[in-house]
């Protein structure tokens, strides 16, 4: 079993990461490296300054807001929820300093981010089963929600425990000395991080995270960088 | 289908791949906010009309031939072969879309469904699936293009007849020519499509406003952007961009034809030359004092309906309704935003199928017919003829009892001496 740990815990981070990275700067490359488009594709009025309002309807989705207000809660509280996550994770290496001069316990939000992200993510698969949603849907859509729904929810339950019910045994300085050992390509997995109570859960949260860090670059997930130049075009 | 033909219309989809199409290709969520958008899901709700799902049709062949995913794990997006079945499918998925880009509107990238769809319409005409009569008309465009001097003899005559018409509603001073053709040095070159009404009202404003202005030998119109095929629409565009070169015009105006008017706007790239719709020129001159309108002419409520190559796609919002404070105290706004005006359910090539269509056409546009009647007024202007063909149509199918008519013809009407 410990050896499965292993592999899941070290070997396989490395690939994961090395498909991510490898994929989506390939990948994007490819996209960047084509030729644009001859004409405008914008729609009007138009309104400047255009870089701005792109960045607007980027990061706050008004057309969304507008045509389906539920939805756009959700999609907001998700993602400021994963961004909080995502930094809650580069904070956890100790060299990146800078992230840690905000308390860890802000960006889990004591366990209340990881609770909402869950709830968004069940909302999304869930209105994926009502029509027309679900003609409109491939396997990929609900592969990707319930890869992150398992993600979150074991990730969280990691905290959640430490901060609802008192487990003690793993805790934020094993991370830090397992991430430290991995980005230092010396990897010495510590004994709590192979053999406490809770390591079950973390093995399981990071092989789906890595199972979805390698769907990446060949998902519709590509649209966290395309995203803001589509936007762009749109708004001319 | 067999191999050979397969790779070639592969050539033609990869011939397509640009960087704005990969963005649009990649980026699809399927998030499902586009349902609302298109105006033939909201009069006929099925699933293949919603603006994700016509756009899918093209991403799964796409993911197939295109993408590692389709090529590696062809369930996980339902990648799909380019088989005779797929054939069928494009073309159901093109030639129900109006290329009117209102789902541009709602999408959260803001995906272009009209450009997506482009591929759709190439991968047709590669298959010889695409509807003939939209690449006849194209044909016989170019064609005119090629040997002009034999529609000359016939073009002159025939614009010789509309004089009279012309002088009807703007009397000229003597020794002045009613309709310029072929004038050298003229400061505006006008493009109008082949009928008299396209060039009759025209003709009188251009003359009221002391225009020097000289009428192209083309018609605007052009059938190549319409059946999505960029060798033709590029051929259609050229013969104006060389003949308004020819004649060293500072600016070209085109006709109400919302296509004619984004294509030359936004396709002849960096010219010599300025290009303008006509409502735009219109309203200049009454914004320059050139021409001016009496409002009595025109009895009861006036609604606009914007054309979306027009409007939406191509800018000009403002300007006709500059022009309608002028011609009416009544004026009833259709779209408050325009952006979100509904289609008028012609566009794409579909009216100019004409019968062929006409029972999609009425279907489709039954939202069209409603906004219209929720105005409640009796004249339903418009700025292209698609859209006014289209809206004649809807108006005599649902009895919406309106008069259709075309903004300058309704200029035309009401220009007064100063």
């Amino acid at each position: 079993m410990a050896t499965l740990y292993y592999i899941i815990l070290v070997p396989m981070v490395y690939i994961a990461f090395a498909v991510f990275f490898l994929g989506t700067a390939i990948r994007l490359v490819k996209i960047f490296k084509a030729p644009k488009h001859p004409t405008t594709l914008q729609i009007f009025p138009e309104k400047q300054p255009k870089w701005l309002w792109a960045l607007h309807d980027t990061f706050l989705l008004p057309t969304v807001r507008k045509h389906n207000p539920l939805l756009w809660v959700f999609l907001m509280v998700f993602h400021l929820c994963f961004l909080l996550l995502v930094i809650g994770h580069i904070e956890l290496f100790k060299a990146f300093e800078i992230f840690q001069i905000i308390p860890h316990e802000v960006f889990l939000g004591k366990g209340l981010v990881g609770l909402f992200l869950s709830i968004a993510l069940l909302f999304f698969l869930f209105r994926r089963f009502v029509s027309p949603n679900r003609e409109l849907s491939v396997p990929e859509d609900y592969y990707l929600l319930i890869l992150l729904f398992l993600i979150v929810l074991f990730g969280s339950q990691m905290d959640w425990a430490r901060t609802w019910y008192e487990y003690g045994e793993l805790g934020v300085e094993d991370y830090r000395e397992y991430l430290m050992g991995l980005l230092y390509l010396k990897p010495d997995v510590p004994a709590n991080v192979l053999f406490a109570g809770h390591s079950f859960m973390l093995v399981v949260h990071v092989f789906f995270a890595n199972v979805f860090l390698m769907f990446f670059p060949f998902s519709k997930i590509m649209h966290s960088f395309l995203a803001l130049p589509m936007n762009k075009l749109r708004r001319g | 289908m067999d191999q050979k033909s397969r790779d070639e219309l592969l050539q033609l989809f990869q011939g397509k791949l640009n960087q704005a199409m990969k963005f649009y290709l990649e980026t699809c969520s399927r998030c499902g906010v586009c349902t609302k958008a298109c105006h033939v899901h909201e009069s006929m709700p099925h699933v293949k009309y919603i603006a994700a799902y016509r756009a899918e049709i093209v991403r799964r062949i796409y993911k197939k031939y295109f993408k590692a995913q389709g090529k590696l794990w062809s369930s996980v997006g339902e990648s799909k072969d380019l088989s005779e079945m797929a054939v069928e499918e494009l073309y159901e998925a093109a030639y129900s879309c109006t290329g009117c880009r209102r789902c541009m509107v709602y999408c959260p990238f803001g995906i272009d469904t009209q450009m997506i769809m482009s591929i759709a319409k190439l991968l047709l005409i590669g298959t010889n699936a695409e509807p003939e009569t939209l690449t006849m008309l194209a044909d016989m465009s170019i064609e005119k293009g090629k040997s002009i001097d034999i529609f000359k003899e016939g073009f002159l005559t025939g614009v010789k007849n509309l004089e009279a018409e012309v002088v009807k509603k703007w009397k000229i001073e003597a020794g002045e020519t009613v309709i310029p053709i072929d004038v050298e040095g003229a400061d505006l070159l006008y493009v109008a499509l082949a009928g008299a009404h396209s060039i009759i009202p025209a003709a009188a404003v251009f003359n009221a406003a002391g225009e020097n202005w000289t009428l192209s030998f083309f018609e605007a119109v052009n059938f190549g952007a319409f059946v999505g095929d960029p060798t033709r629409t590029k051929l259609i565009l050229d013969r104006i961009v060389n003949e308004a070169k020819r004649l060293k015009v500072k600016e070209v105006c085109i006709c109400e034809c919302g296509t004619a008017f984004r294509v030359m706007k936004q396709l002849s790239g960096k010219q010599p030359f300025a290009v303008s719709s006509v409502t735009e020129v219109h309203a200049r001159y009454i914004r320059e004092g050139r021409i001016k309108l009496d409002k009595a002419r025109l009895e009861g409520a006036i609604t606009y309906h914007d054309p979306c190559q027009i409007a939406r796609n191509g800018g000009v919002m403002d300007d006709p309704r500059y022009i309608l404070q002028h011609l009416t105290d009544d004026y009833r706004e259709m779209a408050p935003d325009p952006r979100y005006n509904w289609c008028c359910g012609g566009g794409g090539g579909l009216v100019a199928l004409g019968e062929e269509t006409l029972d999609f056409r009425m279907k489709s546009a039954k939202v069209k017919a409603d906004q219209v009647q929720a105005t409640g007024a009796n004249v339903l202007a418009t700025a292209c003829e698609n859209c006014h063909t289209q809206l004649d149509n809807l108006n005599e199918h649902y009895n919406l009892g309106v008069e259709v008519k075309f903004l300058t013809s309704m200029v035309a009407d009401a220009l007064v001496r100063h």
